[in-house]
């Protein structure tokens, strides 16, 4: 059966092996899907921009612009984007942040497979 | 003779590790001392013990005196942790751990050596978690110094390579700005590069 | 692992304190050493708060550090350096120290985790202690020391002379005066071997007498002539010490110099004849005189020469008096090159000169006295003008006084005049 849509998925990390973690564990869950890497949150809101990926893993510590400030950039272009942040910042506080600007769900670092199983079937809709 | 260089790939994936433990000792942190805490990037380096005292001097007001906090930890994976903050930034915090305007140079003391057991405790188990390993604490000691007593050369001569951690850490309006070196022997190295290299391997395949 | 039998008897018999408190700091366990140092049984506290028994303790501080253990299920720790943190005792040994207060170094380890229970271990640290107070006395007391022998260094470093070399006389340090006097840094003296300062103006015995002594362990004084790296010459009086380890074996050898240069040079000077170099009447007059009055059997063996250079007036008169001193120099020079390092030339006076063969016989002394009258006769100042002397010649009789031994020469060189010149004439 032909896919009907190519699912966009844009990664966005600082760190490689950072990126490199999410993307094998969604080379398992949905080998298929279209991968975009993005370096820091400048990058990952013009990646967005120009490709409007179906949903958006955000690391949130990074350089020149981080990942909250990025979450906020993506939600004014699309408030019905869906932004998943993983992030080594496990506070309460900061989760209830995140979700309070728009994104989905908040995840701490290092994800698998089995987490992004739960992220497709909980919290996502695609 | 053991290799102790790490290639890029190798400083990414121990960045990577370290990030995540300073988002535990963040939480630790937090929920221990009773503040949320903003987590800032830490910035981290790698150098050989020969460069630390340079690095330190760069990276400090030479005019100021500072709380040098060392703990020791044995085992496989064996080292030293040193905590270096300011006088003003440690003041702050015994203000805050102590609950008063004025806290005693011990108050202080005690304060600053809590933050250390804290952090070294978290970052080291969390690196060493994966390792299999079993760590050893030591109590941790505090010096009140100026910024150019705060390493000498004998302190460093049995570690290899350093292991910079600058971070800043935000409690309520008392930022507390201070730096983590983690001084390393050659066996924890090599136990180190092992794990991260088993690490790189999962993920790139 | 096998289980222990009875763990309260266990902790009972350790020589510090543990205790088994909760968050709300309910105390479930107290030890023996517990009982005896703070003077409340266990049977009292169990079961109770901290609180009622210690009401001065930080309990904020005290349910941080517990809960910190129990939620990174690592141990806490209480700062050694101030004892009055958590429960003060005092010490229980018998001490004259001053330290009254027990120093502690408190740990607090997670016990049981459920059940929200620490172990809180007290460790008497006050001898510890003690001895890092003492030996920060200690260190002061040496800094302090120290800095005075450092000034004491510089001032011999900056007023003595002083060297030291190793067993091979390679030169390991020199002081800032020896350097000055020396007229060399001390980069280019360290490393060399002290035989750069050997003159050979020193007779080799002296070398030899001062290499042999201290070899032996033993200290050499004595006068020596030494050359600074620019070329002038010095003289010192020399003290050379052997070093010993500490196994009584010779390490190193330390010397001080003291410069007399100003002293051999005056003296030089008194029995020096300015002119000719050559050693002044007054000199020869009291060597010959020491002779005479000790008649030692290795001296008064030797033969007494004049000699006088010929028409040495008309010289002086024809070619002006720079010649004439030319002259004189040139017969000095000639005497002193053909005979042996051990005879004697003075300059006796005027144009005449007088030698000391020293142990020959009168054959020996005549053939020597040939030779050198015909390197005398060798002589041509200027390339034309021919020099020439005469020489009365005797050998001293053993006992005699030096006046009879004199007048024997002169009538001698007498002789040698009114025959023709330029020929040794023999009484």
């Amino acid at each position: 059966m032909k896919r009907e849509f190519q699912l966009k998925i844009l990664v966005v990390d600082d760190s490689k092996i950072g990126r490199m973690s999410v993307i094998k564990s969604l080379d398992i869950v949905k080998p298929d899907a279209d991968i975009f890497q993005a370096v820091n949150g400048l990058e990952a809101v013009e990646i967005f921009k120009k490709e409007r990926p179906d949903v958006v893993f955000l690391d949130l510590t990074m350089p020149v612009m981080d990942g909250y400030e990025a979450l906020k950039q993506i939600m004014a272009i699309d408030k019905k984007a869906q932004v998943i942040v993983v992030s080594a910042d496990i506070q309460n506080e900061a989760k209830l942040r995140v979700l309070a600007v728009g994104a989905k769900n908040m995840y701490p670092k290092p994800i698998n497979d089995e987490v992004i199983l739960q992220i497709f079937k909980q919290d996502l809709s695609v | 003779m053991v290799n102790l260089e790490f290639n890029e790939d190798q400083i990414d994936a121990l960045k990577e590790f370290i990030n995540i433990s300073i988002g535990a000792a963040t939480a630790s942190l937090a929920n221990l001392l009773d503040a949320f805490g903003t987590m800032h990037i830490p910035k981290i380096e790698v150098c050989n013990s020969s460069e630390l005292a340079h690095k330190i001097e760069s990276t400090i007001d030479l005019k100021s005196m500072y709380y040098a906090t060392k703990q020791l930890f044995t085992g496989k994976f064996g080292g030293e942790c040193m905590f270096v903050i300011s006088e003003v930034s440690a003041k702050n915090l015994g203000r805050h751990l102590y609950n008063v305007t004025t806290p005693s140079r011990d108050d202080i003391n005690d304060a600053v050596i809590e933050l250390t057991n804290i952090l070294t405790s978290t970052i080291v188990s969390r690196l060493t978690q994966e390792l299999n390993t079993q760590v050893q604490f030591f109590v941790p000691s505090s010096q009140f110094i100026d910024a150019y007593s705060i390493v000498s050369s004998e302190d460093v001569a049995d570690y290899s390579k350093i292991i910079i951690i600058s971070t800043i850490l935000d409690f309520k309006d008392q930022k507390i700005n201070g730096n983590i070196y983690i001084l390393t022997k050659d066996e924890a190295i090599e136990s180190l590069r092992v794990l991260i290299d088993r690490k790189i391997e999962e993920i790139y395949g | 692992m096998i289980a222990l039998k009875y763990p309260d008897i266990l902790l009972d018999s350790l020589e510090n304190g543990h205790m088994i408190i909760d968050d709300k700091f309910i105390v479930s366990y107290w030890n023996r050493w517990l009982s005896i140092n703070t003077q409340i049984p266990k049977g009292e506290i169990i079961g109770k708060s901290l609180k009622e028994f210690y009401p001065g303790i930080n309990y904020k501080v005290l349910y941080r550090k517990i809960r910190t253990a129990l939620v990174i299920n690592t141990p806490t720790f209480y700062d050694t350096n101030s004892s009055t943190k958590f429960i003060s005792m005092n010490r229980n040994k018998v001490t004259t120290s001053s330290l009254k207060l027990m120093q502690q170094q408190v740990t607090i380890s997670p016990y049981i985790l459920h059940e929200n229970k620490v172990m809180v271990s007290i460790y008497d640290i006050s001898e510890l202690f003690e001895a890092k107070l003492l030996l920060k006395k200690e260190i002061a007391k040496v800094i302090r020391l120290n800095d005075k022998l450092e000034a004491e260094k510089e001032i011999i470093d900056k007023n003595i002379m002083m060297i030291k070399t190793s067993l091979s006389g390679v030169i390991i340090d020199v002081s800032t005066l020896f350097c000055q006097f020396f007229e060399s840094q001390k980069d280019n003296l360290i490393g060399k071997n002290i035989l750069i300062f050997k003159s050979p103006d020193i007779p080799e015995a002296t070398y030899k007498e001062l290499w042999e002594t201290i070899k032996s362990k033993k200290s050499w004084s004595g006068e020596l002539k030494n050359k600074t790296s620019n070329g002038v010459e010095k003289w010192v009086q020399t003290r050379v010490t052997p070093i010993l380890d500490e196994y009584g074996e010779l390490s190193e050898f330390s010397a001080v110099y003291h410069d007399i240069t100003n002293e051999k040079l005056l003296a030089q000077l008194y029995i020096t004849d300015p002119l000719t170099k050559l050693y002044n009447r007054a000199h020869f007059d009291e060597v010959i005189n020491f002779i005479v009055k000790h008649q030692r059997k290795a001296d008064v063996g030797f033969a007494l020469v004049i000699a006088d250079v010929d028409y040495f007036k008309s010289i002086n008169d024809t070619y002006g008096h720079q010649v004439g001193d030319e002259a004189l120099v040139s017969v000095a020079n000639s005497l002193k090159n053909s005979l042996r390092e051990n005879d004697l030339v003075a300059r006796w006076g005027g144009e005449e000169f007088v030698i000391m063969l020293k142990n020959v016989t009168l054959d020996e002394a005549k053939m020597i006295m040939e030779k050198v009258r015909e390197s005398v006769q060798k002589i041509k100042i200027n390339d034309t003008i021919s020099v020439t002397a005469s020489f009365g010649l005797t050998k001293y009789i053993i006992g005699e006084d030096a006046n009879k031994t004199f007048k024997r020469v002169d009538e001698a060189l007498y002789e040698a005049k009114n025959s023709g010149r330029n020929r040794v004439v023999i009484k």
